[in-house]
């Protein structure tokens, strides 16, 4: 677990200047598009609301790093570029589990085969993991069952989707997404392995 | 002549059945967690119900907003409830 | 515009009622969850997007798409929050029997 992982966010002058700054921005444009008003009145009250709002949510919001002690990720300072890159990815992948589980459901034989799998997938960031637990859940044939410390529990409809999403050897296409995208650098010990239940 | 207007009605009467069908599921099912399954699919349905219901009326910008806080509520009292069983502990029933 | 809206909500509407579909037909609890988190996701985006469409540029829909994305971030955490319950309770899942 003493392994040092390279922290990118930590590099950037004033991160928590800029995590007040987008979640201020964020509720505002929230409660612009809720009231529906745009004269001065609405539009101050909402400002002196967001400010105090993003003041008191700020150390809520750091969430700390699951390896290094001392460092701390910012829920709201994320890559927006590569955010959205991997969001018309993963919309493609809800369609296509959607058509597969449409094929599924509408065959008369239902050709299931229900299996668990587990793999370990060590990351740093807790907003990873997150992502990645989602992630697993809205792509074909499988959902994520319990997390504990990287220690990943799916349940995958048949047995291939499972193999597709921790191989025998390396590991599968979607950690590595994640990784890329949280800029995890070092990616340590996985393996996968048959649970009887 | 075939407007939106029949097409919302058709939508409506389709999403009724299906509530009907996940009902089905909430009163049979064999353990807790499908009752809790059936009930979570009934609240994401029912905003989709809420804004047709909007369109047919005419009063979107009234519906939108019960839509919002129903699913906000919806979803945090699914959470709530999945905790409070799985602390009973109870797989029957 | 509105073929495309049309498009939109008919292959919704279509998505969620398979997804009802699943929760009655699969055997059981962990299956049906692949039912219900994905299809009901992606049919009731789709409808609630067809719907923002149709009712063209204006802050409703900007409420819409807000609300499609909040079922897109929450129906899974959803999901997962009972699929968690009933695995830490001790609900085992169905296997087909090997012979």
């Amino acid at each position: 677990m003493n392994t040092k992982v390279k922290v990118e966010y930590k590099t950037e002058k004033m991160p928590v200047f800029k995590h007040f700054c987008m979640i201020f921005i964020v509720l505002f444009c929230f409660w612009s598009i809720l009231s529906g008003h745009f004269d001065f009145k609405h539009l101050s009250i909402g400002a002196v609301t967001s400010l105090i709002v993003a003041w008191i949510t700020l150390p809520l919001l750091c969430i700390p790093s699951t390896t290094t002690k001392g460092t701390y990720f910012m829920a709201f300072s994320l890559p927006i570029i590569k955010l959205v890159r991997y969001g018309i990815w993963l919309l493609v992948e809800v369609v296509k589990a959607n058509i597969h589980v449409a094929l599924l459901v509408l065959n008369p034989k239902m050709p299931i085969d229900p299996y668990i799998v587990t793999f370990n997938k060590e990351m740093s960031n807790p907003i990873a993991h997150a992502a990645l637990a989602n992630s697993i859940t809205l792509t074909p044939g499988t959902i994520t069952v319990d997390v504990v410390e990287g220690e990943y529990i799916v349940h995958a409809i048949t047995k291939e989707h499972g193999y597709s999403l921790a191989p025998d050897k390396g590991e599968g296409d979607m950690p590595v997404r994640i990784a890329k995208l949280f800029n995890e650098q070092e990616i340590l010990a996985k393996r996968w392995q048959d649970v009887d239940l | 002549m075939l407007t939106f207007d029949h097409l919302f009605i058709a939508l409506i009467i389709g999403l009724l059945i299906i509530i009907i069908l996940m009902l089905y599921r909430v009163i049979k099912g064999p353990t807790a967690f499908d009752r809790l399954n059936g009930l979570g699919v009934i609240g994401t349905d029912t905003i989709l119900l809420l804004i047709l219901f909007g369109f047919l009326n005419k009063r979107v910008e009234m519906y939108v907003d019960i839509a919002i806080a129903y699913g906000i509520l919806g979803f945090i009292s699914l959470v709530v409830l999945a905790k409070y069983i799985e602390s009973k502990g109870g797989t029957n029933r | 515009m509105k073929i495309l809206a049309l498009i939109f909500m008919l292959s919704g509407f279509f998505f969620t009622l398979v997804a009802a579909l699943g929760v009655l037909r699969f055997p059981d609890f962990y299956t049906r969850l692949h039912a219900s988190g994905k299809g009901d996701t992606l049919g009731i985006g789709l409808s609630i997007f067809g719907l923002a469409l149709y009712h063209g540029f204006s802050l409703i829909s900007l409420k819409l798409l807000f609300i499609v994305i909040f079922i897109f971030l929450a129906n899974p955490i959803g999901t997962h929050a009972i699929c968690r319950a009933a695995y830490r309770s001790g609900l085992r899942p169905w296997m087909r029997k090997e012979e």
